[in-house]
């Protein structure tokens, strides 16, 4: 493997960050290193919808993908990529301040984040959480600057059916790691694939399952979808259970942890870190299924793990550092084979289209400047975290708060402007309010929506490479055992399935969710 | 018979049902050669797939205790639907501030913690905002004022 261009990559990744950009201000011309500003907004928004618990960082993304339109492709996918490790930092805040977890990935550190803070050490539960995270940031962006080029020149080499194979797999895997009936999740799929079909034929130009509609001719817009089913489903769901939220302010006093925290977080940070980094970049898997390992992970190999949950700092150090390391090598399989992993994913190469660049690994190639410059930017983001989030803290339990039952009006808004905005045309928002009233169907019914979103992406691309790969094999479908890499594919997807079909490894996986 | 499992019944249900929706409506899509695969390839081996996989589940439904469907919550359901319809069939017509006061006043409707003062004041303040960054800032071809009224309203004045 050639490592020898990666500092001059590096180099055009850190001088795409610092484009400078000439804004006139009240009559005067100020320069403005626009995509660090764009990074910078990211991160904020992030954080304060980490904060906010029940509005994700998916429906935040799917909300903003309209506004992303205005921007250059780098600041779009520069901020895009903000508000999710933004996201990540805001959760843990508010899980140790007041035991809310703003997100799915920081219920762990509420565990004995909170139980810290009731001890009257918030700040160095604080403080060890965003270190914590920012070292497993900064480790996961060089395992991305170090996997990528090799990973991309594999996947040139990718022949169609490979392609086909592969994203079989990621479909599988993403059946295997999410939480929840596997059944349904299947259904999911079929169900998001089968949208994805809606519309024009391109290889045949024959219309399909429109309805004689002609604005469903071009196809169902993924941002219409996602925010149908992410943001109007959401706030109809929440609206229906409120949940009263007592705040609990307490005061943070004593940011610096002490010697001895330092010295018990050392470990903890390590594994999590390591522990992340390979779990975020298999599909499905990402931030959450990171926290709770390593949370058990370091309740496993403590002298003392009945202490677990009265405010043990490696609770708190161990979770916070695997779920941003996780959330940064998400963005592996997404980069180099364009494939996306989750639902925060499929957001990011939703941006990408919009923007008219198709996802894989030619990105790396023909947009150097954008591929290397989002992953300088999110070592970046992180640190302006680090730095900033500390001070912010009394802002972000201010917005707290703000009540959902204006929340959700206002995001109920965004959401129809924001569909409005992509075409002016008012019949897409009547689809998005036909995609919430689903969303909704589906969360009664126990249904994920993430697999969906994912088979809607994945579905057309299949149906590509299938076409390609039987027309280069002459009509012989035996072409996707023939090929080595296929095969291999196919047959990890088979044995995952096999596995998790069979009853005994069933109930160890459920136990696992569990915990 | 017993269902136990009224969530896993619901979705099987709806699951086979798009399935043999989609078999039926593409029953005539083309499916071409082997070597060119046609428009019907595709939505057929899906349509199975859905008709399969929503069999299994009703049968699961039956034989393993899973949750009920939760309450459906009617009115938050209605309000936030409905809101953001009407938001739909206004926005060309009347712009931007009207249809914002509208949509906004059916969703507050949606739950029983509205408090209207409170929501007024909020929601002036989101219309001001929203001008600023989706007119102002983004020039975004929406129109703010119903302006299409303004006939009707010189008509009435005469």
């Amino acid at each position: 493997m050639d490592f020898g261009s990666l500092p001059s990559d590096l180099w055009l990744g850190l001088s795409a960050c610092f484009t400078i950009k000439w804004v006139t201000i009240l009559g005067i011309q100020v320069p403005i290193f626009i995509n660090i500003f764009w990074c910078l907004m990211g991160a904020l928004i992030g954080t304060a919808i980490g904060v906010l618990p029940g509005v994700g960082p998916v429906a935040t993304m799917a909300l903003l993908l309209p506004i992303t339109y205005f921007l250059t492709p780098e600041g779009a996918l520069i901020m895009l990529a903000g508000i999710y490790y933004g996201a990540q930092y805001g959760g843990s805040t508010t899980a140790i301040l007041i035991n809310v977890p703003g997100e799915a990935s920081s219920v762990v550190t509420a565990l004995d984040g909170h139980a810290m803070a009731k001890l009257g050490r918030a700040g160095p539960a604080l403080a060890m959480a965003a270190l914590g995270s920012f070292f497993a940031g900064t480790v996961a962006t060089c395992l991305i600057v170090l996997a990528a080029p090799p990973l991309t020149k594999l996947a040139q080499q990718f022949a169609p059916a490979d392609y086909f194979s592969l994203m079989v797999l990621g479909l599988v895997l993403a059946i295997v790691m999410a939480s929840g009936s596997l059944l349904k999740a299947f259904g999911m799929i079929f169900l998001g694939m089968l949208l994805g079909l809606v519309g024009t034929d391109v290889n045949t130009g024959n219309t399909r399952f429109t309805f004689g509609i002609g604005d469903l001719f071009d196809g169902i817009g993924f941002v219409i979808v996602a925010m149908g089913m992410f943001g109007i489903a959401e706030i109809i769901s929440n609206l229906a259970n409120v949940t009263r939220r007592d705040l609990v302010s307490s005061k943070v006093s004593g940011l610096w942890p002490t010697r001895e925290d330092f010295r018990r977080s050392v470990a903890p940070i390590f594994r999590g870190t390591v522990l992340g980094s390979l779990l975020g970049v298999l599909p499905g898997g990402g931030a959450v299924l990171a926290s709770f390992a390593s949370y058990s992970v370091e309740k496993k190999l403590s002298d003392t793990p009945e202490k677990f949950g009265q405010g043990m700092i490696e609770g708190v150090a161990g979770p916070e550092s695997a779920n941003n390391a996780a959330a940064q090598t998400s963005f592996i399989p997404m980069l180099t084979l364009g494939i996306p992993s989750n639902a925060v994913m499929a957001m990011m190469i939703g941006g990408m289209m919009i923007h008219g660049i198709v996802p894989g690994p030619q990105v790396m190639e023909q947009k150097p400047a954008l591929f290397w410059g989002m992953i300088v930017s999110m070592w970046l983001g992180n640190m302006m975290l680090l730095v900033l989030n500390l001070p912010l803290i009394g802002i972000w339990v201010k917005m707290l708060l703000v009540p959902y039952r204006l929340l959700a009006v206002a995001i109920m808004f965004f959401c129809c402007v924001g569909v409005y905005s992509l075409n002016n045309l008012h019949t897409e928002i009547y689809f998005m309010a036909l995609f919430g009233v689903l969303g909704f169907v589906f969360i009664r019914l126990g249904c994920e929506p993430a697999p969906l979103l994912l088979g809607f992406l994945l579905g057309p691309l299949m149906e590509v490479y299938m076409r390609r790969a039987m027309l280069l094999s002459r009509g012989d479908p035996l072409v996707f055992l023939q090929r080595p890499l296929s095969l291999a594919f196919l047959a990890i997807a088979a044995l995952l399935l096999l596995f998790v079909i069979l009853p005994n490894v069933r109930k160890a996986r459920e136990t696992a969710f569990q915990e | 018979m017993r269902i136990k499992s009224g969530q896993d019944f619901a979705t099987g249900l709806l699951l086979a049902a798009v399935g043999i929706a989609a078999f039926w409506i593409g029953a005539d899509y083309p499916m071409g050669t082997a070597q060119r695969p046609g428009t019907g390839v595709l939505p057929r081996i899906l349509a199975w797939c859905l008709i399969g996989t929503g069999g299994l589940l009703l049968v699961k439904s039956v034989y393993s205790t899973g949750s009920p469907v939760g309450s459906w919550s009617w009115r938050p359901l209605l309000a936030v639907t409905l809101g953001t319809v009407v938001f739909g069939s206004m926005i060309d017509n009347y712009g931007l501030v009207a249809s914002m006061i509208v949509a906004m006043t059916i969703c507050a409707l949606g739950t029983a913690e509205t408090r209207w003062f409170e929501f007024a004041v909020f929601t002036l303040i989101m219309i001001v905002a929203s001008w600023a960054m989706f007119i102002w800032l983004l020039g975004m071809p929406i129109k703010a004022w119903p302006t299409s009224l303004v006939p009707f309203i010189e008509q009435m004045l005469r």
